[in-house]
C-alpha cells in the first residue's frame, strides 16, 4: 500500500441511488398547484372564520365577538367582476358555517352545486355522494389554515396579511393587505365588512379583477339541521 | 563468486527500470490516470452509448445536489433557520445555487400555459372536450362561478375556455410538501414538525477530491448551529456518501497500508538483523511501478479499487527476496548470488504458477478482476525481475546471521506435527478435515450485492430513508428509455406506457412516474384538439348567457385555432417543464430518445414485464442486472481459476511429475475449500469478493507448497520460509478485513483464512529429492 491515496467517492451516485434519495423537483409545479386550488379557498375559510387576533385591543374584540356563535345560516351573493365583462357574473345561495363542523356553501341560481370544506378537505355533491376535489384532500395547507381559524389560532393569517380595522363593532371593516411576495403578485388587498357577524368580503386581484361576497340575512339563531348534520358527518 | 552473467544482470535490469520509469512519467505527464468511477468495474452488460448517457443523466443530481429538511415544531422557527443557513450556504462559495424559497416567474408561467393550450392540455380534459363538448362548455361555465375552484394563473378573460386551469389542475402532483404561502418555503409536515426545504446545489460533483469533504464540514457546522436552536436538520446527498468514503478510505489505507509496511519491515530486521535487508523491499516497490505501468498502458487509466485491491501486492512481492534470504539459515555463510542460484528454478515456477493464476482471472467478463490481473501479474513479473537482477547485487557483501529462534519455533511445529502424525495418520485428518469442508459448505450461503461495494454508514441512509418518507418523494434507480423514429412515435410509444403505468399506480405497485407525455401531446392529439374546438361554437350558448360576447369567444377560438403546434424541445422551454428537462434525450443516431423515471417501486420484476412487449420501450435497471451479474462472474470465475489449476498441474509436472504436480496444485485447493467451510461455519455469506480472496490465496499458497517440496537447506528453514511468506502476505492482505466497506473486508477475510489453512497444509506436500538438497547436505 505504498499508493495511499484516499479512495476517492467511489460509487457516490451509486450509492445514493441505492439509499433512494432524491431532490425531487420542487419547481414552479408546486408553485401552480397551489394556486390552481389552495389560495381562493384559505382566504374564503379565513374570512368566514375571523381567528382570534390578539394583535390590538379591537382586533380581540372583533375576533370574540366573531368567535360567539356556534352556527351561522346565511344567504350569500357572489360577484365576480371581470374585466372584459361588463355585467359581473352573479351567483346566489345558501351557507351554513359550524364552528365545530366546517362549511356548507349551497350555491342555488344560476347554476345549483353544493360545496362542503371540513378537516379532511373540500368536497362537492356530485348526485347524492358527496366528491373529494383532487388536489385539496387532509393536510392541505388551506385545511390546516381554516382549522387553525376555527379554534381561533390567528398566526397563518398574521403572519401572512398585514390587518388593519376601523370602525365599531356594529359597523367594522378590516383589511388585509398581503405581507409575502408570493402572494403580492396575486392579490393587492382584502375588505372584509361586517357587524355582529361579516356582511362582506371583497377581493381584489392584482390583475384587475375582483370578486364581492354579501353574507346576507345571517342569523347563528338556527341551529344544524339534521340534514345539515348528515352533510357534516358523512 | 559471482558469474559473468551475474555482473551483467544487474545493468540490464537497470537498463529496463529506466525504461519503465520513463514509459510512468510519459503516462502521468498530465496528472494520476486514475479513475474513481465504479461504474467502469462492473461487469459490461455492455449498456450502449445512449443507455449511458441516460444513466449518466439520472445519476447527475445525486452527485450534485444536496436537499436538506430543517425541522422545528414551530414553522416560523423552521423557515427563520432554513433562511439563516441558506444564506450561510450562499456565501459559502461550495454551491452553485441555494434555495429555500420558490421564484416562481408567474409572467414565464402565463406565456407557457397560453402557449400550450393545445399541446399541454392532459389525456382526460382532451377526451372530454372531443367527445363531450356539452360538458366541456357546462364545466367552464360552472367553474366561473365555482367559489373553490381556486385562483387560475391566467385570467379568465385571456382563457375563457379554460384550458390553462384544466392543463394546471392535471400537472403530476407527488409527495407531501406544501406550499407555505407566507414565507413562500416548501415545507413538509411529519412527526409534529414542520420540515422546510433547502436544495443545494454544488459547483462540481461528487468525484472532486476536496468538495465532498468541504460540504460535509458545512452540513456539521449547521447542524451544530441549528441543534443551539432546536432545530433539526435531516441531509441527503450522493456527497454524503462520498465524503464518508474518502475520509473512511483515507484512514483505513493509512493504517492498513501503514501497518502493513511497518510490519513487513519490522518482520524483516527481527528476522534477519540486518538494515540493508530492508532492501528486500525493493521487488515490492518496483512491482507496484510495473503493475501500474501496465495498467495504464493496457486501460488507458487504473481504478482506485485496483490500486486498493492490487496493493495487497505487497505481500506476494517480498516474497521473492524472502526465498533466498531465508536460505541464511541453512547457508553459512550466506551470499547473494549463490542464494539465489540455488532458489531460482524454485522462483521461477513460483512466479509461472502465480502469474497463470492470476491471469486467470483477466479473461472474468468484469473490468475489476481482469484490471486486478493484469496489475498483479505484472507487478509479480516485476518483483521477480528486481529479485533476481538487481537485488542480489545490493545485498552483495551483506552476510546475514539471522536471529535463531524464528528457526527453532518451527523446528518445534514440524515436531508437533510428527507427534500428532504418530497419533492420528494422514488419512484420518484429511476424513476429519472433509468432514468440517461438507459441514460448514452446507451452511455457506451465497449473496452478492452491488451495496457490499459501499460501505453506507446507517445515520445517512437512515436519514436518506426519513427524507423520502417526509416529502414523499421516493425517486428510483430503474427508469425506462424510450426509442423512436421520431417525437410522433416517441410520444405515442410512452401514452402506451403511460397507460401501463397508471394500471400500476392503481394497484399501488407504483407511486408515480414523470414522462415527457405529461408535458407535451403528439402533434397529431394537437390536432385533434384543433379540430374539435372549431366545433365548439354551435355548444358554446350557456357562456353567451351568463354574458361572454360572442365576438370575444369567437375570437379566443380563432387565436386558438392559429397556435402552432409545440414540439418537445419548445415545451421543455418554459419554466413548468423544469422536472421533464433532464428526460428529454433529443435525437440519436437512429431517431429521438427519452427517459420515464419512476417513484416509489416495489417490485420491479412487475415494471420490467409491464414494458417487455412495447416496441422501443426497455427498462433500465443497472442495480439488478449488476447483482445478477454478480452471481455469473463467480462462477466463471471459480471455473476459470479451475482451469488454471489444470495449467500450472501441466507446467509442475516437469520439475515434480505427475504424482507431485497433482498434489502441489490439490493442496490450496483443500485449502480454498477449507476457508469456504470456515465462512460457512463463521455465518458469513460467500460473496464474489471472497471467492476472489480465495483464488488468490490458490494462486499464491502454490508458492507455499513448492517451497515445502522442495526442501531447500531443510524441512524446519523451508517451513521457516512459507511462514515468513505467509506472515507478509496476511500483513497485506488479512489487515483488509478490517475495512468497514464490506467488498474489501470480505476479501480480506477470506484471504487470511486461505493462508492460514494453505500455511496449516503446506507440510503436506511432501518431499523432492533434489540434486541440490543433496548437494547441500553433503555439504
Amino acid at each position: 500500500m505504498m499508493f495511499c491515496h484516499p479512495r476517492p467517492p467511489v460509487g457516490a451516485s451509486l450509492l445514493a441511488m441505492v439509499a433512494n434519495d432524491d431532490t425531487g423537483h420542487l419547481t414552479p409545479r408546486g408553485f401552480l398547484r397551489f394556486f390552481a386550488s389552495k389560495l381562493a379557498p384559505t382566504v374564503f375559510c379565513v374570512l368566514l372564520g375571523i381567528p382570534g387576533l390578539a394583535h390590538a385591543f379591537d382586533l380581540q374584540q372583533l375576533s370574540e365577538q366573531l368567535a360567539k356563535p356556534e352556527v351561522i345560516h346565511g344567504n350569500f351573493i357572489q360577484e365576480k367582476h371581470l374585466r372584459a365583462l361588463s355585467q359581473p357574473l352573479t351567483s346566489k345561495g345558501t351557507f351554513v358555517l359550524a364552528k365545530n363542523h366546517g362549511l356548507l356553501w349551497l350555491l342555488k341560481t344560476p347554476l345549483q352545486q353544493d360545496y362542503r370544506i371540513t378537516a379532511k378537505g373540500i368536497a362537492r355533491r356530485d348526485g347524492i355522494v358527496w366528491q373529494m376535489l383532487p388536489g385539496k384532500s387532509a393536510g392541505a395547507e388551506q385545511n390546516r389554515l381554516f382549522l387553525a381559524v376555527l379554534q381561533g389560532d390567528s398566526s397563518g393569517l398574521q403572519r401572512d396579511f398585514e390587518l388593519s380595522l376601523s370602525g365599531d363593532a356594529q359597523n367594522w371593516k378590516l383589511t388585509l393587505v398581503p405581507r409575502s411576495m408570493l402572494l403580492k403578485q396575486v392579490f393587492n388587498q382584502i375588505n372584509i365588512t361586517g357587524a355582529a357577524l361579516v356582511q362582506s368580503i371583497e377581493l381584489l386581484e392584482t390583475q384587475g379583477d375582483s370578486t364581492l361576497l354579501r353574507m346576507q340575512d345571517s342569523t347563528s339563531a338556527q341551529p344544524l339541521s339534521d340534514a345539515e348534520q348528515h352533510d357534516f358527518a358523512e | 563468486m559471482t558469474l559473468p552473467s551475474e555482473r551483467l544482470l544487474p545493468r540490464l535490469f537497470l537498463i529496463l527500470l529506466l525504461a519503465v520509469l520513463a514509459l510512468a512519467g510519459w503516462q502521468w505527464r498530465d496528472g494520476a490516470p486514475l479513475s474513481a468511477n465504479l461504474m467502469e468495474l462492473v461487469p459490461g452488460t455492455a449498456p450502449d452509448a445512449l443507455e449511458l448517457r441516460a444513466e449518466q443523466r439520472m445519476q447527475e443530481p445525486l452527485n450534485r445536489e444536496m436537499l436538506v429538511l430543517v425541522g422545528h415544531a414551530d414553522r416560523q422557527q423552521a423557515v427563520a433557520m432554513a433562511q439563516t443557513l441558506g444564506e450561510q450556504w450562499q456565501a459559502s462559495g461550495l454551491f452553485e445555487k441555494v434555495q429555500w424559497t420558490l421564484q416562481a416567474d408567474l409572467p414565464a408561467l402565463r406565456t407557457q400555459l397560453l402557449q400550450g393550450r393545445l399541446a399541454m392540455l392532459s389525456a382526460v380534459d382532451r377526451q372530454l372536450l372531443i367527445e363531450h363538448p356539452d360538458t366541456f362548455i357546462q364545466q367552464r361555465v360552472q367553474a366561473l362561478f365555482d367559489p373553490f375552484n381556486g385562483y387560475s394563473l391566467v385570467p379568465s378573460q385571456d382563457d375563457w375556455l379554460g384550458l390553462t386551469g384544466r392543463i394546471q389542475n392535471s400537472q403530476p402532483q407527488r409527495g407531501s410538501v406544501q406550499l407555505d404561502i407566507g414565507s413562500g418555503t416548501l415545507v413538509a409536515d411529519a412527526d409534529g414538525k414542520s420540515w422546510v426545504l433547502l436544495r443545494a446545489r454544488t459547483t462540481g460533483n461528487a468525484f472532486d477530491m476536496n468538495l465532498p469533504l468541504q460540504v460535509a464540514d458545512l452540513l456539521e457546522h449547521s447542524r451544530e448551529q441549528a441543534a443551539q436552536h432546536e432545530v433539526q436538520l435531516l441531509a441527503a446527498s450522493g456527497l454524503l456518501y462520498a465524503a464518508h468514503g474518502q475520509q473512511q478510505a483515507a484512514r483505513e489505507m493509512t493504517w492498513v497500508g501503514g501497518g502493513a509496511t511497518v510490519g513487513i519491515l519490522l518482520l524483516l530486521l527481527l528476522a534477519f538483523r540486518r538494515w540493508r535487508v530492508l532492501l528486500a523491499f525493493v521487488p515490492v516497490l518496483v512491482g507496484m511501478l510495473f503493475g501500474a505501468v501496465a495498467c495504464v498502458a493496457l486501460f488507458g487509466h487504473m481504478h482506485v479499487m485496483t490500486l486498493v485491491l492490487g496493493s495487497s501486492l505487497i505481500g506476494v512481492a517480498v516474497d521473492y527476496p524472502l526465498h533466498y534470504l531465508s536460505k541464511s539459515w541453512s547457508l553459512k555463510p550466506w551470499h547473494s548470488w549463490p542464494a539465489l542460484r540455488l532458489t531460482l528454478p524454485g522462483l521461477t515456477l513460483s512466479l509461472i504458477t502465480s502469474g497463470i493464476g492470476y491471469l486467470a482471472l483477466a479473461w472474468t467478463p468484469f473490468p475489476a478482476l481482469t484490471q486486478i490481473a493484469v496489475f498483479s501479474a505484472a507487478g509479480l513479473l516485476g518483483a521477480y525481475l528486481s529479485a533476481v537482477g538487481l537485488l542480489p547485487a545490493l545485498l552483495k557483501g551483506v552476510e546475514l546471521r539471522p536471529a535463531q529462534w524464528p528457526l527453532r519455533v518451527c523446528e518445534h511445529l514440524l515436531g508437533c506435527r510428527e507427534a500428532l502424525l504418530n497419533q492420528v495418520k494422514t488419512p484420518v485428518l484429511l476424513a476429519l478435515l472433509i468432514a468440517f469442508c461438507v459441514g460448514g459448505l452446507l451452511q455457506l450461503n451465497s449473496k452478492n450485492d452491488i451495496r457490499q461495494w459501499i460501505s453506507a454508514p446507517q445515520n445517512l441512509t437512515d436519514e436518506a430513508r426519513t427524507i423520502a418518507r417526509i416529502t414523499g418523494y421516493q425517486p428510483t434507480s430503474q427508469f425506462f428509455l424510450i426509442r423512436a423514429a421520431n417525437q410522433q412515435q416517441l410520444l405515442e410509444r410512452q401514452t402506451a406506457l403511460s397507460e401501463r403505468l397508471d394500471q400500476l399506480i392503481g394497484l399501488e405497485k407504483l407511486q408515480g412516474y414523470l414522462s415527457l407525455n405529461q408535458l407535451v401531446s403528439t402533434p397529431n392529439a394537437q390536432q385533434q384538439v384543433r379540430e374539435a374546438l372549431s366545433r365548439l361554437p354551435a355548444l358554446w350558448q350557456p357562456l353567451l348567457d351568463i354574458g361572454v360576447p360572442a365576438e370575444t369567444l369567437q375570437a379566443e377560438l380563432t387565436k386558438l385555432q392559429a397556435l402552432p403546434a409545440v414540439d418537445i424541445d419548445a415545451a421543455l422551454s418554459g419554466p413548468l417543464a423544469e422536472p421533464y428537462r433532464p428526460l428529454w434525450l433529443g435525437p440519436t443516431e437512429d431517431g429521438v430518445a427519452a427517459m420515464v423515471s419512476l417513484q416509489g417501486i416495489n417490485n420491479p420484476a412487475l415494471l420490467r414485464l409491464q414494458g417487455e412487449d412495447l416496441p422501443g420501450v426497455t427498462l433500465v435497471d443497472r442495480l439488478g442486472e449488476l447483482n445478477t451479474v454478480f452471481a455469473a462472474t463467480q462462477i466463471s470465475a471459480a471455473e476459470l481459476k479451475l482451469a488454471s489449476c489444470v495449467l500450472i498441474v501441466l507446467v509442475l509436472i516437469l520439475p515434480f511429475g505427475f504424482g507431485g504436480a497433482l498434489r502441489i496444485v490439490s493442496l490450496p485447493l483443500l485449502a480454498a475449500l477449507c476457508s469456504l467451510a470456515s465462512l460457512g461455519w463463521l455465518g458469513q455469506p460467500l460473496t464474489l469478493f471472497s471467492l476472489f480472496g480465495l483464488l488468490l490465496v490458490t494462486a499464491i499458497s502454490v508458492d507455499y507448497a513448492i517451497l515445502m517440496r522442495e526442501q531447500v537447506g531443510g524441512a524446519a528453514v523451508s517451513l521457516l520460509g512459507t511462514l515468513l511468506a505467509a506472515l507478509t502476505t496476511w500483513l497485506s492482505f488479512g489487515l483488509l478485513a478490517v475495512s468497514s466497506t464490506p467488498a474489501v473486508s470480505n476479501f480480506g477475510l477470506s484471504v487470511s483464512l486461505g493462508l492460514v489453512f494453505s500455511f496449516l497444509l503446506a507440510p503436506w506436500a511432501g518431499r523432492q529429492v533434489h540434486e541440490s538438497t543433496a548437494a547441500e547436505r553433503a555439504a
